[in-house]
């Protein structure tokens, strides 16, 4: 199979080979969408740039970690990268400092347009992330999207946006739940 | 699986938990396997959203960077395709993967000894360890009681010192209170001058008769006891004299009204001016007294 049309389970694998060309193609079928992940969780460009470079080198040290049985290469690398940043923001103090509420509630993913026509699997399976998401009550979407793309314990947030603590954990549970549940093809039928 | 387990396991895929409760949660992990599956599971959904992302173009020069940090820490990693290289080593490749093979072919046989044994050894531990959690649940349960026995002693004891402050606070006022009195009682002590003078009789009659006298000088007053006094005769009275040695005669402190049982219990002050009292004296006089001592005395002290 010629290397341009390989999954990124499969670039994976090569890169777990050694295989450079993998790699190259992996950092530019990934990097952008890591990168722009970086760009919200950490407000400095310079910040979000060395932890995109740290870590791909983590990822070409640690890809044997990776099995494809068990999941995805996408959230693989996302699960990777966001560990990175929360690091970073660890390091420099900002995992536990109170953010103003209005920067919370803009930290939003974009709703997806249903790919028209025939799409990729990526494409598809963004298109099934974006509707489930969707699926989500306003409260229980916003703070998953404020937690995932802030990177901020379940403290921080609450404090920030004005909310008890146990509302923010609660919201999140079922949110991730339903979320978990819709992903793998369940139907509305467990109510969180 | 309780909600306790699902929420940590869902704050924990979103990367929300601090250290304390990451530990609970990884340590019910450990023997909890269906948690472990889910804990997982919620990672790589939480993971997805990445999808959602607004992509966001890296400078150009960050892929050749990463390329040269990883050439710095790998000696394996080449610029130059896989193919190459293989096509450079020729046999010595074919021969070294030959050999490897080899040492693989040993390596597995190995661990397969290795994983029986180890299964040998969980099984052993297996059972050990849900007696463990019998053991851990019991234990909790104690604890829970006990902790709850303390809350109760603690509110308890809380409701008795309050009750003991108020105990205190009120005898305090009262100590306050007895402090004043006492140093009023002080000065009154330290202004009055009392004697006290036992008071008997050389007459047969009056033989049984006991007079007391407390007299405070400064105040030129004081208070008179009598007991077993015989009856007075017809229009006569007691009346109670007071002796100073500067005045010629006795000076009156009034008639005393004795009782049907021979007692008299009152407080007098002389008629005049005393400047000491030396002596008291009681006689028998006219009915409602007289100005001068005129009768006979019966009781004399000291």
């Amino acid at each position: 199979m010629p290397q341009s049309e390989l999954t990124e389970e499969e670039l994976l694998q090569r890169v777990a080979r050694r295989d450079v060309r993998a790699f190259d193609q992996l950092y530019d079928a990934l990097a952008p969408r890591l990168h722009g992940l970086l760009r919200q969780m950490l407000p400095e460009e310079r910040e979000a740039e060395e932890v995109l470079q740290d870590g791909f080198v983590h990822l070409w040290e640690s890809v044997g970690g990776f099995d494809p049985e068990h999941g995805r290469a996408f959230p693989w690398a996302v699960s990777l990268f966001r560990r990175k940043a929360i690091d970073r923001m660890r390091t420099l103090g900002r995992r536990t400092r109170l953010v103003d509420s209005a920067v919370l509630e803009q930290a939003t993913l974009p709703a997806q347009t249903t790919s028209a026509g025939e799409g990729t699997m990526t494409d598809e399976r963004r298109d099934m992330v974006s509707a489930a998401l969707g699926e989500l009550s306003r409260d229980q979407r916003q703070l998953v999207e404020c937690a995932f793309l802030k990177g901020l314990n379940h403290h921080v947030i609450a404090e920030s946006l004005g909310l008890p603590d146990a509302t923010v954990r609660t919201n999140i549970r079922r949110g991730l739940l339903r979320l978990h549940e819709l992903l793998k093809g369940g139907s509305s039928g467990r109510t969180l | 699986m309780d909600e306790r387990s699902e929420e940590l396991a869902a704050l924990n895929a979103l990367d929300m938990l601090e250290s304390d409760e990451k530990r609970v949660l990884h340590g019910a992990c450990v023997t909890d396997k269906e948690l472990r599956a889910f804990s997982v599971e919620l990672e790589a959904t939480a993971a997805e959203l990445g999808r959602l992302v607004t992509p966001v173009t890296p400078p150009a020069d960050i892929k050749r960077r990463i390329r040269a940090k990883i050439r710095a820490r790998s000696d394996r990693f080449a610029s130059v395709s896989p193919g190459v290289m293989v096509g450079a080593l020729g046999w010595g490749l074919t021969v070294a993967l030959a050999a490897a093979a080899f040492w693989l072919w040993n390596e597995r046989g190995k661990l397969e000894r290795e994983l029986a044994s180890a299964s040998d050894v969980i099984a052993k531990v297996l059972p050990a360890a849900d007696s463990n959690k019998g053991q851990v649940r019991t234990l909790e349960g104690t604890l829970k009681n006990m902790r709850d026995d303390f809350e109760q002693k603690k509110a308890a004891l809380n409701v008795e010192i309050d009750t003991l402050r108020k105990r205190e606070t009120g005898a305090q006022a009262r100590i306050t209170q007895l402090i004043a009195e006492a140093e009023e009682m002080k000065k009154q002590d330290a202004q009055s001058q009392l004697q006290i003078t036992t008071l008997r009789s050389d007459v047969w009659e009056y033989r049984r008769a006991e007079m007391t006298v407390v007299w405070d000088a400064r105040r030129a007053q004081g208070a008179l006891l009598l007991e077993k006094m015989p009856e007075v005769e017809d229009k006569k009275d007691y009346q109670l004299w007071i002796v100073d040695p500067k005045q010629s005669d006795p000076v009156s402190a009034g008639v005393v009204a004795v009782d049907g049982k021979g007692s008299a219990r009152t407080a007098f002050k002389p008629a005049a001016t005393v400047g000491s009292a030396a002596k008291f004296m009681i006689s028998v006089e006219k009915k409602g007294g007289a100005e001068k001592k005129e009768g006979p005395v019966v009781l004399t002290g000291p």
